[in-house]
């Protein structure tokens, strides 16, 4: 009986893994059957010739199609994949991380409320969710104009083809809410009916051609899967622009505009902005007339090892992965960093561990002086301020402000580039370098200027927290916050009540969307 | 004799079962095919694809095959152990799932591949395995204390190594 019942016992056991490798070849047989398949061409899948009756059956995709959705139907995978930037829920308050940011961007929002950005299903909740965009009660209130708009969202280029690109323009922020309410999407990059990728707002095609040496009609397609990303990872202003409108009146724009004539560098587009006398605001404290640097991604990227070895921005943030025998691209754009197996190891030899450790320690360089920058430079605001008010005179401070005025715009386009500390880690620790240099500089003038005015000894207030900060440069935040929740209480359901009535609004963009912002309990 | 006549027939039944199983595995795996050497036996699995297709486009294409540089060479014993082993580790990985689209060689054959490397380009590199004594950080696992590769990355699967983004490997289709 023993016998028996061990030799079935054993026959059993060598059968489980047999079994299970059995199943295991079945399986990768199919894949192996599909992967080696000749691709369909997308075309012929519009036409149903690939998975026959269903895709046919589906409606087609309507130029200017902003909501995601709709493309979903034909791409599940990617869509799905995008519908994955959701996952970055956690909010990220820089100002609380370093409070020297509020004195720097005194009399200008970013002094308000700031954060890190989260994935691109976010884009438009945290738009109508800082403190930057107030708190408007109609179409015609609230501090911002329709350019804050213009990267946020796939119904931007739909209506800048409807109403024309200058209309677009004009008017206050609050004018489009019932019109822009799909986060960025499939339309932002792609054509409806080829896939191709397609660049939806012209501004970066009259850039590129302005500054000339990489003209548009000259992209190839690895370009392009640089290019659809810098339509909005780039720095830009709001160009004011006259125009008459069909009814012959005058109407003022405001189009966001690429500041390249001069150059992608720090220094040529500091040049450009001083030819044309431009400031994004005066500082409360020093009267500078100040810049604001926005996500100079691509202008860094491009001086960077990796954009010189010609690899585009979704070779990392959107690397190839693997369903069964399905490649597709993730599009699912976040850090790389999250899957180093499929994004830095496809071409470098070293572990993951050694990676996460190479990467973290650029990033600490880049902070160690980034910080030293952002600490000279809010210094040097306190003390323009005290010699303002001691009497100094516009001329005694022109060449401290001018100093200021640069420093500063250095900085921010170091810090404001994101990845810049690793896109390009020389050149954003050599323009961190100099806006250190700049700040410095104006803080030596400065204290000239203090001393001739008997306060030599002047020593700029410190402070340890954002509140503090905030409370040093009178910010009232109980009032942005009641404005703010006022205008989310009233204004904003409606805005969407009347965008789902108009068929615009894709609900399943804000499905499960919790509340979330610096300011919230 | 009665009473042990069921337990018999269920262990008789099972053995059956399990040899019939495996002389299917042996069918569906293909697994006399591994018997040969020729390198279209290793894209039975498409995992291979894109090694096979980067060798496929290599210089070494027409001097080496897959086990001249990845199995040992010095004896027909140690051949079959490595390739058992080897068959072993991979068919587990496959049935596991358990690897990435990133593969990278063992620490044990790496040492293999780098001694083919120096059977094959002896007099290229005699001088180096002289000067080898001096390195400074040697790496153990291989002969000579530094992997070939680390310097001629594009030998011979190209620098870009990834079952999903190795470019131009299509080619394998026509098994």
């Amino acid at each position: 009986m023993k016998k028996s019942t061990l030799l079935t016992a054993a026959a059993v056991a060598v059968m489980v893994p047999m079994l299970l490798l059995l199943v295991s070849i079945k399986e990768n047989k199919a894949e192996q059957q599909t992967q080696n398949a000749v691709p369909p061409i997308m075309n012929s899948l519009k036409g149903g010739a690939v998975a026959a009756g269903d895709v046919a059956k589906l409606p087609a995709i309507k130029k200017y199609e902003s909501r995601s959705a709709e493309w979903g139907k034909y791409y599940p995978r990617q869509y799905d994949s995008y519908l994955q930037t959701s996952k970055s829920i956690e909010i990220t308050d820089v100002l609380k991380e370093d409070p020297a940011l509020v004195i720097l961007w005194a009399g200008y929002g970013f002094s308000k409320d700031y954060n890190a950005p989260r994935g691109h299903h976010y884009m438009l909740e945290d738009n109508i969710n800082t403190l930057r965009t107030g708190g408007p009660v109609d179409d015609k209130s609230g501090p911002m104009p329709t350019a804050c708009w213009t990267c946020k969202s796939p119904d931007v280029p739909r209506l800048m083809h409807e109403k024309g690109e200058l209309d677009y323009f004009t008017g206050k922020w609050a004018r489009w809410g019932t019109e822009i309410v799909n986060p960025i999407g499939c339309a932002d990059c792609h054509d409806n009916e080829t896939m191709k990728l397609s660049i939806s707002r012209d501004f970066l095609k009259r850039a590129l051609d302005a500054e000339g040496s990489r003209p548009f009609a000259e992209a190839s397609h690895q370009d392009m899967r640089t290019l659809v990303c810098a339509q909005c990872h780039a720095e830009y202003y709001f160009k004011k622009t006259d125009w008459t409108d069909a009814e012959g009146n005058k109407q003022l724009a405001e189009v966001v505009t690429f500041p390249w004539d001069n150059g992608t560098s720090v220094e040529a587009i500091e040049q450009y902005y001083d030819e044309r006398d431009f400031t994004d605001w005066t500082h409360q404290l020093s009267r500078t007339p100040m810049l604001k640097a926005q996500h100079p991604g691509y202008e860094t990227f491009i001086t960077g090892i990796h954009g010189k070895n010609g690899l585009a921005c979704a070779d990392c943030h959107m690397p190839y992965v693997r369903e069964g025998g399905v490649k597709y691209s993730s599009h699912k754009v976040g850090s790389p960093l999250e899957d180093i197996q499929n994004t830095c190891l496809t071409c470098h030899r070293e572990s993951e561990e050694e990676f996460k450790q190479i990467v973290k320690r650029k990033l600490e360089r880049k902070n160690e002086l980034a910080r030293a920058a952002a600490a000279e430079l809010a210094k040097a605001h306190f003390e323009a301020a005290k010699a303002w008010e001691l009497g100094a005179t516009a001329e005694e401070m022109a060449p401290a402000l001018l100093d200021i005025r640069h420093g500063q715009w250095r900085w921010d386009f170091g810090v404001a580039s994101h990845g810049g500390f690793f896109h390009a880690p020389e050149e954003t620790l050599r323009i961190l370098a100099t806006a250190i240099h700049k700040g410095q500089s104006a803080r030596i003038k400065l204290r000239t200027v203090l001393a001739r005015h008997g306060a030599a000894d002047y020593e700029a207030p410190g402070f340890s927290s954002k509140e503090e900060a905030q409370a040093l440069i009178g910010l009232s935040m109980d009032k942005l916050v009641a404005e703010k929740m006022q205008f989310l209480d009233n204004l904003r359901p409606q805005w969407l009540k009347e965008a789902a009535a108009k068929g615009l609004y894709d609900e399943k963009t804000r499905q499960g969307m919790a509340f979330k912002t610096s300011y919230s309990k | 004799m009665d009473k042990k006549n069921p337990l018999i027939l269920v262990a008789i039944l099972s053995v059956t079962a399990a040899v019939g199983l495996f002389l299917w595995v042996v069918q569906e795996s293909r697994a006399l095919s591994y018997l040969s050497s020729d390198p279209k036996v290793c894209i039975n699995c498409h995992t291979m694809n894109t090694s096979y297709a980067t060798w496929q486009h290599s210089s070494h294409r027409g001097k080496a095959s897959c086990v001249d540089c990845h199995l040992p060479r010095d004896s027909f014993i140690n051949k079959m152990i490595a390739k058992s082993r080897d068959g072993y580790k991979h068919a587990t990985a496959m049935t596991l799932r358990s690897y990435g689209n990133v593969l990278r060689v063992s620490d044990d054959a790496a040492a293999r591949i780098q001694a083919n490397c120096i059977s094959c380009h002896q007099a290229a590199v005699s001088q180096m395995l002289d000067n080898s004594a001096l390195y400074d950080r040697a790496d153990p696992t291989v002969a000579m204390g530094r992997r070939c590769w680390d310097c001629h990355r594009r030998v011979p699967h190209g620098t870009t190594r990834s079952l999903t983004a190795t470019p131009d490997n299509l080619g394998v289709k026509e098994l």
